[in-house]
């Protein structure tokens, strides 16, 4: 614990850029405070959903006791030892009636290693059920599961994220970083000064903006056609003979398979499927081609950079293939000046997805399915193998199975808020509500919290001690800077306690080093190899960039000598388009975009807690063209229902030029009848289990003043 | 089918190998690899499937032979197909159901597929005559060419490469495209037309925008009639035309359309009108074993009840909806023949199906890199039509070279013309493949192109916001400034802006440098 007035140091508890801050515990009962810091990523600054981090600290939501539903359905505060109790004999009861596999386990991107770590080997050991996974399935799992296919590991960024300074060209594909990390542009700055930032959005966001004043190219295509607008930019490279043939011969395999598909995709076809004219891709091929030579001749490369407004489609693992292909047709992964990587969303959405919580997943990111990575794991826990349970299911299917026969009867949840944040959410709140336990730990009562049968107060940020990973896979050390309220206990702690109630073998200690001492064995011989680290590592200072086996000092660059598929080449995979698409639906409806603000952070649990953000965005606000509106008969700021197959959702109009005619946005922030996950469906992709979030059909109406529920209606808007 | 029985694999032929055959063999391939299907490929040419959208490219040498192709018959004939290429089919012996080639093979079937394309229209000039029927380039005087394949794309860059002067017969969409890849691949071209306009019928008053657009592109446009062609040591040498004018070259491209290949279909007797006759499966009137799809096909359903068909046409040298008919039948096939119910591929199905009686016409694209030009559906409407639901919109703007249509009938796009403006061009060919409702404000469309895009001016007053990161607005840094700061590092430590990614620290130094220099004048 650090004295009041020393600071100590730490990153924020939000995004995946995770800034370094300094947080110095206040004095009597002043707040504790945040101050930037200085370092590779964040250059010393943060947003304002950073700055303001300490006011959630001492909130006065701060849940500091257990809550146990009683009798009248009411949430009362609960002794520790009673609701601990009460969970594991729930749990064996439930069990015992419905099998292991009735209870079920749904994590975070926002816990820390730790944690996540501890959660998968809890669900496994002590729960003994497969069915655990996370909702990182809804952030970076097309991003995983295309990495994986294309260079044999995922690692967001395989080079540290200094590097895109010294980039001529960057093409940002999906990524509205300048809202949802606003650090993060100012490593964009060598290529805006190149005049070589390429923005793809079907909005104008802030971030398309940066392109602006010759800075670069912002394409609009329309929704759901970022995969065609791909392989036509691929079209143009390997038609007009820019692709680096030397580094595809000597380092990556498929090229034919995926240039004879090619052939089909010229600039003039593709404009009429996305919107983006012929010339508009040609230039920004060759643009990139460009940047591609300059990098491969040691000068100012090019980097390809995707985010959720590519991956988070129904298609999304092709899509981002099809960025790796064009990427490869480049020669830009595994080279010193140029590279391809995905922006991981999630505080520790890297971190969270190597160590266990996904339900295909074993620590070190291996697969649950291969025999020698269930024996190493298993050797380390000190159990037979065949105490662990086989895949489970991904995070649409787990929510899917609420309450169902044979389905999910009991779910923990960490570090998530799923009753928000999930697609179909009006579905998985009825769900959350069938179950017969749920257990939720938040430090807030949170939408899922409330439907609770027991809530777990835990630890903020800053009252914690443990370790995240970077989107650059650099691990990090999270600090204690104040005492948590009295009440509130870590996840671990819970874990471990729980553990010895349901007479679990092997670890569970509360003790945040040791179970990353642990994990670093676990992760040994696997992809995301920590085993060469230590918390006396992490503090010493050097960068700790995984695979970082014992022995090593790390991997700040990926791939720069081979790839990690067996023979160390990549691998280009051939993908086209699918049929019956939204997109491609007629009438053609409006395409409603889900993402984010930035003055909010996910579902909002923390953010809307914050006066001045929620100051700034207290309320849905439903993004759409000016044209588009005053053909709806919309004005701005009218209130408006926005209905799709799924459901209703409830927002105030926003007329804004920057939004294309045929796409609407809203937020996914807000709760309630502002919940844009109302709107989403539960389609998902083949190969990773991503939702689509980013292309679904909705009609849009204004709230009729004349309805006598107008007044009514408005207030839950507002 | 019994699985005890032994499988017997149903043989199927396709006759052609363009990139409609290659489209559809794709599909039969896993058919093939699970052994139910025999499948043997006849393509005439000696070169597998490529992009025949593409020869112009290869033939000014912006992109090459290898780029272009669309199926590789190693990999195909590793597979387990039939690939024969330079195959001449002499006739289909219907009766015994095999097609015979020319050098006396048989090939036996339980399916046909004929997709056997189009060819080039060899128009009727002086010194042009051939053998009736034969429109085989190779019998075209030295000189002359079309470009339809790869061979005719060779020839054309040969003429390129000794910087010959490269006139192009035909005002249509290929002999624009054909001369604007040459002329702005360096080479020196003339453009010879009918009517006042090159693609005058469907572009309009268009029409006269793209004319200039040609002649900005260096391109010498002629209109006339031609009558003949002159050579002279046996090459071409020049297009004489109506009234005596000789337009002077060294290679004459022939682009004066396509039409069907249909004279196999006719040699067995099955019905053909400008294309073989199809249903709305593809199969061939009246057959049950024999299918045409691409440019060979013409869909027209006897049944005149049956929506699917209803003002379903040709796909006219298009080849996104030959490549659906081969998603089509390629469906019906696995569907037929897996045993198990197989999934087939998907295409991207960009166009919609239209409504019975909604005419389905051709979207055309002009594939250059410096003229813009996109039309699609009715165009010829008038907007001072008077008519129930039809609209009209039209912008003229010649002298910067920028023209548009938009024919709407109950506010859904039906028809566009779009010249000098690449993005509302896109937008609309967009809207008109999905069939969209334009908007009431028909000009935020063109605006799509305007210098600025559709950038708004943000509200330069105090309330506007100067730092985004930290929702610091431009009030608050001038009250700071105001109060004594100096300095971005002043302003940050006391208001927090410019403490996120740093962008609006130009923005600050103005607010500082104005308050001063406001001070100074006062």
């Amino acid at each position: 614990m650090q004295q009041a007035g020393t600071g100590q140091h730490t990153h924020c508890p939000y995004c995946a850029l995770q800034c370094a801050m300094t947080v110095t515990a206040g004095t009597h009962d002043g707040g504790a405070s945040v101050d930037a810091r200085d370092f590779p990523t964040n250059r010393g600054g943060l947003c304002r959903k950073g700055w303001s981090a300490a006011e959630l600290l001492a909130h006065p939501d701060r849940l500091t006791a257990p809550l146990l539903r009683d009798a009248d359905g009411v949430l009362r505060e609960a002794p520790w030892d009673t609701v601990l109790q009460l969970i594991g004999d729930r749990v064996r009861d439930i069990q015992a009636r419905h099998g292991r596999d009735a209870v079920a386990v749904f994590g975070g991107g926002g816990l820390t290693n730790e944690k996540a770590y501890t959660l998968g080997k809890f669900a496994r050991l002590a729960l003994r059920t497969s069915r655990i996974d996370y909702n990182g399935r809804f952030c970076m799992s097309s991003a995983a599961a295309a990495g994986n296919r294309a260079f044999g590991v995922d690692r967001g960024l395989p080079f540290p994220l200094e590097d895109l300074g010294a980039a001529s060209v960057v093409l940002l594909l999906g990524s509205n970083a300048a809202d949802t990390m606003p650090p993060f542009v100012q490593h964009l700055r060598g290529a805006q000064a190149a005049g070589g930032l390429v923005v793809v959005d079907p909005r104008r966001s802030a971030t398309a903006r940066l392109t602006d004043q010759g800075r670069g190219v912002h394409l609009q295509p329309t929704p759901g056609t970022d995969l065609v607008l791909l392989l036509g930019l691929a079209h143009v490279v390997v038609a007009e003979g820019l692709e680096d043939r030397r580094f595809l011969e000597a380092r990556a395999s498929g090229y034919d398979d995926v240039t004879r598909g090619l052939a089909r995709w010229w600039p003039e076809r593709v404009q009429g499927i996305t919107g983006v004219p012929a010339a508009s891709l040609r230039a920004v091929a060759r643009l990139l081609a460009a940047g591609a030579r300059r990098g491969a001749e040691g000068g100012h490369g090019a980097y390809i950079l995707t985010g959720r407004g590519i991956e988070q489609h129904a298609d999304g693992t092709d899509t981002t293939t099809a960025a790796v292909n064009l990427a490869l047709l480049l020669g830009l992964p595994g080279t010193a000046h140029s590279g391809y990587g995905t922006l991981t969303g999630q505080g520790n959405g890297q971190g969270g997805r190597e160590h266990g919580q996904k339900a295909d997943q074993l620590p070190g990111y291996r697969k649950i399915t291969d025999p020698a990575a269930r024996a190493h794991v298993a050797g380390v826990w000190g159990v037979p193998e065949e105490a662990i349970p086989g895949p489970g299911l991904p995070a649409v299917e787990l929510l899917a199975s609420l309450g169902k026969p044979g389905g999910t009867h009991c779910l923990f949840v960490h570090g998530a808020n799923v009753a928000v944040s999930a697609p179909d959410a009006a579905t998985v709140v009825d769900g959350l509500r069938s179950l017969d336990l749920l257990v939720v730990s938040d430090f807030f009562l949170s939408e899922t919290a409330a439907l609770a049968d027991v809530v777990l107060p835990v630890l903020q940020w800053a009252e914690e001690e443990g370790t995240v990973t970077n989107l650059e896979g650099r691990v990090l050390r999270r600090r204690p800077a104040v005492g948590p309220p009295p009440g509130a206990r870590s996840e671990l702690w819970i874990m471990q306690e729980l553990a010895r109630l349901l007479e679990a073998p092997s670890l569970f200690s509360e003790d945040p080093s040791t179970m990353f001492d642990e994990l670093a064995r676990a992760s040994a011989g696997g992809l995301a190899d920590y085993s060469g680290l230590d918390y006396g590592v992490l503090d010493g200072a050097d960068p700790a960039y995984w695979p970082y086996p014992a022995g090593s000092t790390g991997t700040p660059r990926l791939f720069l000598g081979a790839f990690a598929h067996p023979g160390g080449r990549a691998v280009l995979v051939p993908v086209s388009p699918r049929a019956g698409t939204a997109a491609a639906r007629t009438p053609a409806p409006l395409l409603l975009a889900t993402g984010r603000l930035l003055e909010h952070y996910q579902s909002g649990t923390q953010t809307r807690r914050v006066p001045a953000l929620l100051a700034a965005q207290p309320a849905a606000r439903l993004q759409l063209h000016p044209s588009t509106a005053h053909d709806l008969g919309i004005a701005q700021g009218d209130p408006v229902v926005v209905t799709s197959a799924q459901g209703e959702a409830r927002a105030l109009a926003d007329l804004t030029p920057d939004i294309r005619q045929d796409t609407v946005f809203l937020a996914f922030h807000f709760a309630d009848a502002g919940s844009a996950n109302r709107l989403t469906g539960s389609a998902t992709d083949p190969v990773s289990g991503m939702p689509e979030f980013k292309t679904t059909p909705v009609g849009v109406t204004r709230l009729d003043s004349a309805d006598p529920l107008h007044a009514a209606r408005l207030e839950v808007v507002a | 089918m019994n699985p005890s029985e032994p499988l017997v694999p149903s043989r199927v032929v396709v006759v052609g190998f363009g990139p409609v055959a290659a489209r559809l063999v794709e599909h039969l391939e896993p058919l093939v690899a699970a052994g139910r299907v025999a499948l043997t490929v006849l393509g005439q040419e000696p070169d597998a499937a490529y992009n025949r959208v593409l020869v112009a490219d290869v033939a000014v040498g912006r992109t090459s032979e290898a780029a272009i192709g669309l199926a590789d018959t190693d990999t195909l004939r590793a597979t387990g197909i039939d690939v024969r290429l330079g195959a001449r089919v002499d006739r289909i012996d219907r009766p015994f159901r095999r097609v015979l080639l020319t050098d006396g093979e048989a090939v036996d079937y339980d399916r046909l597929v004929l997709a056997t394309g189009s060819r080039p229209v060899r128009p009727r000039l002086t010194g042009l005559e051939g053998p009736a029927g034969s429109d085989d380039a190779h019998l075209l005087p030295p000189g002359v060419s079309f470009l339809r394949d790869l061979s005719d794309a060779r020839t054309v860059a040969a003429a390129l490469a000794a910087q010959q002067r490269i006139v192009v017969l035909g005002g249509g969409i290929l002999g624009i495209e054909a001369a604007l890849a040459a002329a702005e691949e360096g080479g020196r071209v003339t453009l010879v037309h009918h009517g006042r306009s090159p693609m005058e019928r469907l572009l309009g008053d268009g029409a006269r925008v793209l004319a200039t657009a040609l002649r900005q592109a260096g391109i010498t446009v002629v209109a006339g009639t031609s009558t003949g062609i002159e050579l002279e040591h046996g090459h071409f040498a020049g297009v004489r035309l109506e009234g005596g004018v000789r337009v002077d070259g060294g290679a004459l491209v022939l682009a004066c359309g396509v039409r069907p290949r249909t004279e196999l279909a006719e040699g067995c007797d099955l019905a053909v009108a400008d294309g073989i006759l199809v249903d709305h499966t593809l199969r061939a009137v009246g057959m049950e074993d024999i299918w045409a799809i691409g440019d060979c096909a013409e869909v027209c359903c006897l049944r005149s009840s049956c929506r699917a068909c209803a003002g379903a046409t040709a796909p006219q040298g298009l080849i996104g909806p030959g490549w659906q008919q081969a998603d089509d039948v390629g469906a019906a096939f696995v569907a037929d023949l897996s045993g198990d119910g197989g999934v087939p591929l998907t295409g991207f199905r960009s166009a919609p199906d239209p409504g019975p009686g909604v005419r389905r016409d051709p979207v055309v694209v002009l594939k250059a890199r410096g003229v813009d030009a996109v039309v699609a559906g009715e165009t010829d409407a008038d907007p001072w039509t008077v008519e129930p639901g039809l609209a009209v919109a039209e912008w003229a703007d010649p002298g910067h070279g920028r023209y548009a249509k938009m024919v709407t009938r109950d506010g859904v796009l039906t028809g566009l013309v779009c010249v000098g403006m690449p993005r509302t061009g896109a937008e609309l060919i967009l809207l008109f493949e999905r069939g969209s409702e334009l908007p009431a404000d028909r000009s935020s469309l063109l605006r799509l192109d305007s210098a600025e895009g559709l950038l708004t001016a943000s509200p330069p007053g105090p309330a506007a916001t100067l730092c985004r990161c930290a929702g610091v607005t431009r009030g608050t840094v001038q009250d700071s400034v105001a109060a004594g700061c100096t300095s971005v590092q002043d302003v940050s430590a006391v208001t927090r802006a410019g403490t996120g990614c740093g962008g609006c620290h130009d923005g600050i130094r103005a607010v500082i440098e104005q308050h001063f220099a406001a001070a100074v004048a006062s």
